[in-house]
């Protein structure tokens, strides 16, 4: 049999050519390449040919598979390139639609100042260390040298509890007024040095206004070891101060009293709002206090029992609400505990 | 405080500006609050600490300003008097209560107003002028700080003096008009025949100065400061007498001023002195109390250079008694008024305070780390407070204290909690035991405000009598996520949380747990669980019944609660090891069933796994279905068991083998059908 390979390549091309899907297009590329296709008829024929006619027919279909196989390949291409482009043109998406998935919730705005806070000390080389909330007599007051019938008691107005302390006949536990008596708690069962920060909720019987809350948080630090100074306690502070409020804000220490610490002092910071000005954010003082600090009483050493002598320490301790306050200018304490979430969203 | 410029410069040669002079009293402990003008004249408002009852008058701030200033203090002078050999009849019956009563008897008195100089003194310091003889012992008072008490002699049933305790029920009208009832802690000044002042609070109105008044029986003295202050408390009164006394008056200037007061009296009401009498228990001389400073512990102490002759200079100027012990030491005996100053640190802040904490050095600490103490319990609780709120809720803070009766509004009348003894109102009445009257005041709140898709959390302490444990407490309520492509509105329920919690109890390494569902008054009934760790209840969890939301106004139909007890969890090492990855396929066999609806999902799976012998390693749950398709106490389960070998490649035969025992079990076990 004789093959006219001009015209059956002239076929396969107009047909390759005019196919107008992928899925003609395999249909053509079966009918000529493939197994029972045409190519592999005229193969299959060949062992019948003359000496003569057997190089011209195979020359001829090797051509023909080639053009073919080109020719289906480019289409291939063509018809891949055209339904991608139709494809995406349907599938065009509206990206200014929102997202859909988790919104983030919020950490309490109390917290959030708590862990950073935290995170500037542990930087310094800090450990985070928390005490319970419900204490004996002897650590909120008595270890740290605060008397019973003091005046300077009443600076630390305190929640009694009706549960007796079994180990104090006459003696009742308390909700802890500020957290120093965590201080005590690390001390009795730790030797120094030590360097710890004590954040935690305390409880003071203040009637609630915008600025009273009857339950508030601090956070506490103490730092002791055998050459401890009150230069230390200087530079610590400021180290803090500039972390947390900024680089340009002012300090000043002024001395101030606190049974647990001698000598005391309090940490002024210049207003913010008005650079130390005067206004009535900082009641025309131009400073705003934010925290007691001092270098640790030796009573409080004795009442933990460590050696006379030996050790020196500095404390310092802050209010969590009021660094709050000032920082984002919030104006009133109960929005705190009233968790309207319009405002733990804001913040 | 108030300190008139004016006043102080009596006893202080100043010529600095008020700002000037404010500040540096701040900077040395004494707070200017504010300064105000009184007739032209500036006045000082000074925040005076409780450790400083010397400051409470003119000459002890004098002092003060003295030794800031390194000026010279004049002293005011008492005058000259020769005391009468006569006495008053004077008892002392409490001397521990009443150490010193020094008692004057003055007759003749000419009643009449003070001169003006003496009143325009008093009105700066905010005091009304009333007559001479009260204006007397004002003056004294805010010069001195040593209170005064004038009685009219002439009402003095049996002219006499006695300082005893009150007796129960005793009664006394005070100055102020209030009828008061006594009682035997608080300690008063008697007559013959009752009570005429509370010791170092108050006088009694029946025996007060008053224009017809001829004699006068003048009163100095030194009463316990702790006596005072607890029957001050008692009585609810704070007066500028007793604010003294409970922190403590000079024991000397009892009669310093008792011979002030009595020539003031002599020069300005033309008062003739007939009689005294001074008790002075435990006469004993006081052993001087000497204290050593060491100018290295000084300097040691503040990281400063202080010379000695600078601390002795400081000190001298505040009162105290210096001598020198060697070139590095000195010995300072602190002055009667300075009970505060006791050991060396005193002394060192003292000097600290009056060179300026500004002008000490700066430096930072060398901090040495401390292993021992741990934070780890901080930071894992951090991590489930960021968990909880990647998952889109919100962490909310409440006060620990509460109202004992919203108990009985959350269905939890009963619980035993804890009392606060002095609570200021019902409001902090008792330490919560649960968190759940805290959250639903929060969900109250917000859905009142028009929030009501709320997913909030706390973790915090709830308080049972044996001890506070940290918790977390969670709500959620109103729609799940919103997704526009699926626009069917539906709320959160059961097991929205249950994921929520799960995840929280995995993050801490907590496996092991299972949920049983339980009752509770709070609950809808069939849609509480209680959840076990290792067979310790850790937590609760479902939906609140609508009576609790009722009584609480929410209008909500849907509040999932959650409280799970972190005390131990986060206490504890999370525990992991590596198990090797799996190197041969899992095959996995659906099955769907239907079964009754009382029976747990827990249950098949238990027994599948108890039939799976080592081949079952996971049961996936797919799908639940409760409709038409099904009877009506039953329900369609629909689940996958995953089986796999570390072993081998199991074969279909293998796995059809087990698989068939599985759901063999479960059909005659449970009743089910295989659908």
């Amino acid at each position: 049999m004789s093959w006219n390979f001009e015209e059956i390549t002239l076929t396969a091309q107009n047909e390759i050519q005019s196919a107008s899907d992928l899925k003609t297009l395999e249909d053509l590329r079966i009918k000529y390449l493939g197994r029972k296709g045409l190519l592999a008829e005229i193969y299959a024929g060949l062992s019948q040919l003359s000496v003569e006619e057997k190089p011209l027919v195979g020359k001829g279909a090797n051509i023909l598979r080639n053009t073919v196989t080109a020719l289906i390949e480019q289409k291939y291409k063509d018809l891949e390139e055209k339904e991608k482009s139709q494809s995406s043109a349907k599938q065009i998406i509206d990206v200014t639609l929102p997202g859909v998935g988790v919104s983030m919730g919020h950490e309490h705005v109390l917290n959030q100042i708590v862990d950073e806070i935290c995170e500037v000390f542990e930087a310094l080389g800090f450990v985070i260390h928390e005490g319970p909330e419900v204490e004996t007599e002897f650590n909120n007051f008595t270890a740290l040298n605060i008397p019973i019938d003091h005046p300077s008691r009443d600076a630390f107005d305190t929640f009694y509890l009706e549960t007796p302390d079994p180990e104090r006949p006459g003696r009742y536990f308390l909700l802890r007024s500020h957290t120093s008596p965590g201080q005590i708690r690390v001390m009795e069962k730790f030797q120094p040095p030590l360097a710890v920060v004590i954040p935690g909720k305390v409880y003071r019987p203040d009637a609630v206004d915008a600025s009273h809350s009857f339950m508030f948080h601090q956070i506490e630090g103490l730092l002791i070891d055998k050459d401890i100074q009150f230069s230390h306690l200087k530079g610590l502070l400021s180290a803090f101060c500039k972390r947390f409020f900024g680089e340009k804000i002012q300090m000043r220490f002024r001395p101030h009293f606190f049974p647990f610490t001698e000598p005391s002092a309090e940490v002024d910071i210049s207003c913010y709002i008005c650079d130390g000005k005067g206004c009535s954010v900082c009641g025309r003082k131009g400073w705003l206090e934010i925290m007691g600090c001092g270098m640790v009483h030796p009573k409080v050493f004795e009442a933990v029992k460590y050696p006379k002598g030996k050790y020196t320490g500095l404390a310092f301790g802050m209010g969590v609400e009021r660094m709050a306050m000032l920082r984002y200018g919030i104006d009133d304490i109960r929005m705190f505990y009233e968790n309207d979430v319009r405002f733990l969203r804001q913040l | 405080m108030k300190l008139p410029y004016l006043w102080l410069k009596d006893y202080v040669p100043l010529n600095v500006s008020i700002e000037k002079l404010a500040h540096r009293l701040t900077m040395a402990g004494l707070e200017v609050e504010k300064i105000e003008e009184v007739d032209g004249e500036a006045v000082l408002e000074l925040e005076i600490t409780p450790n400083r009852p010397d400051c409470l008058n003119m000459v002890g701030l004098a002092r003060e300003v003295s030794a800031i200033f390194n000026k010279d203090l004049k002293f005011p002078k008492a005058g000259l008097t020769r005391w009468p050999s006569q006495k008053v009849d004077v008892k002392v019956e409490d001397p521990q209560g009443c150490p010193r009563y020094i008692a004057t008897l003055i007759r003749n008195v000419n009643i009449a107003p003070a001169p003006e100089p003496m009143q325009r003194r008093l009105q700066s310091v905010g005091l009304r002028p009333i007559n001479n003889l009260v204006d007397i012992t004002n003056f004294c008072l805010m010069e001195q700080g040593q209170p005064l008490h004038a009685f009219d002699y002439d009402k003095l049933i049996g002219g006499k003096i006695i300082v005893r305790r009150a007796h129960q029920g005793e009664e006394i009208t005070t100055l102020d008009g209030i009828r008061r009832v006594l009682d035997p802690s608080i300690l008063v000044i008697a007559d013959e025949r009752r009570a005429v002042a509370v010791a170092g609070i108050i006088g009694g109105e029946g025996t007060q100065v008053t224009e017809k008044t001829k004699n006068i029986l003048l009163e100095s003295a030194y009463f316990d400061p702790i006596l005072i202050r607890r029957a001050a408390r008692r009585l609810g009164i704070s007066t500028d007498s007793s604010y003294r006394f409970e922190r403590g008056v000079d024991a000397e200037g009892v009669e310093r001023v008792a011979i002030r007061a009595t020539v003031l009296i002599k020069d300005l009401a033309e008062g003739k002195v007939e009689a005294r009498r001074d008790v002075a228990v435990g006469k004993e001389k006081k052993a001087k109390k000497e204290i050593s400073i060491r100018n290295a512990q000084v300097n040691a102490l503040l990281g400063a250079n202080v010379s000695v002759s600078q601390s002795r200079q400081v000190l001298q100027k505040l009162g105290f008694r210096v001598s020198t012990e060697d070139k590095d030491k000195l010995v300072a005996e602190p002055p009667s008024f300075r009970g505060d100053v006791r050991r060396e640190v005193d002394l060192i802040e003292e000097i600290a305070r009056v060179i300026g904490y500004d002008a000490l050095p700066m430096d930072m600490p060398l901090v040495k780390g401390t292993t021992t103490v741990s934070s780890s319990r901080f930071h894992r609780r951090s991590r489930i407070r960021q968990a909880l709120c990647s998952q889109g809720c919100y962490e909310v803070v409440t006060y620990a204290l509460i109202n004992s009766s919203v108990l009985e509004k959350c269905g939890l009348k009963g619980h035993r909690f804890v009392r606060v003894q002095n609570p200021l109102t019902q409001e902090q009445e008792i330490l919560r035991p649960s968190m759940l009257p805290s959250l639903l005041n929060v969900v109250g709140l917000n859905v009142r405000r028009g929030e009501k898709n709320l997913r909030i959390f706390e973790i915090g302490k709830v308080y049972a009598p044996l001890g506070e444990r940290e918790t977390l407490g969670m709500i959620f309520s109103g729609q799940q996520k919103e997704d526009w492509r699926n626009p069917t509105r539906i709320d959160v329920d059961f097991y929205d949380l249950k994921g929520s919690v799960e995840a929280v109890l995995s993050m801490l390494g907590s496996d092991g747990l299972t949920w049983v569902s339980t009752d509770l008054p709070f609950f809808v009934v069939g849609q509480g669980a209680q959840i076990y760790r290792k067979d310790r209840p850790v937590g609760i969890l479902g939906r609140i019944s609508p009576d609790i939301l009722k009584a609480w106004d929410i209008k909500q139909d849907k509040v999932i609660f959650a409280q799970v007890d972190l005390e131990d969890l986060l206490g504890e090492e999370r525990h992991r090891e590596y198990h090797p990855i799996p190197a041969y396929p899992s095959v996995v066999r659906d099955v769907s069933l239907a079964i009754k609806k009382d029976i747990p999902f827990q249950r098949l799976k238990d027994l599948a796994f108890q039939e799976g012998s080592h081949l079952l390693t996971e049961i996936r749950f797919l799908e639940q279905y409760e409709g038409e398709k099904i009877s009506s106490d039953e329900r369609g389960l629909v689940f996958s068991l995953v089986y796999q070998s570390s072993q081998r490649t199991l074969t279909d035969e293998e796995v059809n083998q087990v698989h068939e025992k599985i759901c063999q079990s479960l059909v005659t076990r449970f009743g089910a059908r295989i659908r």
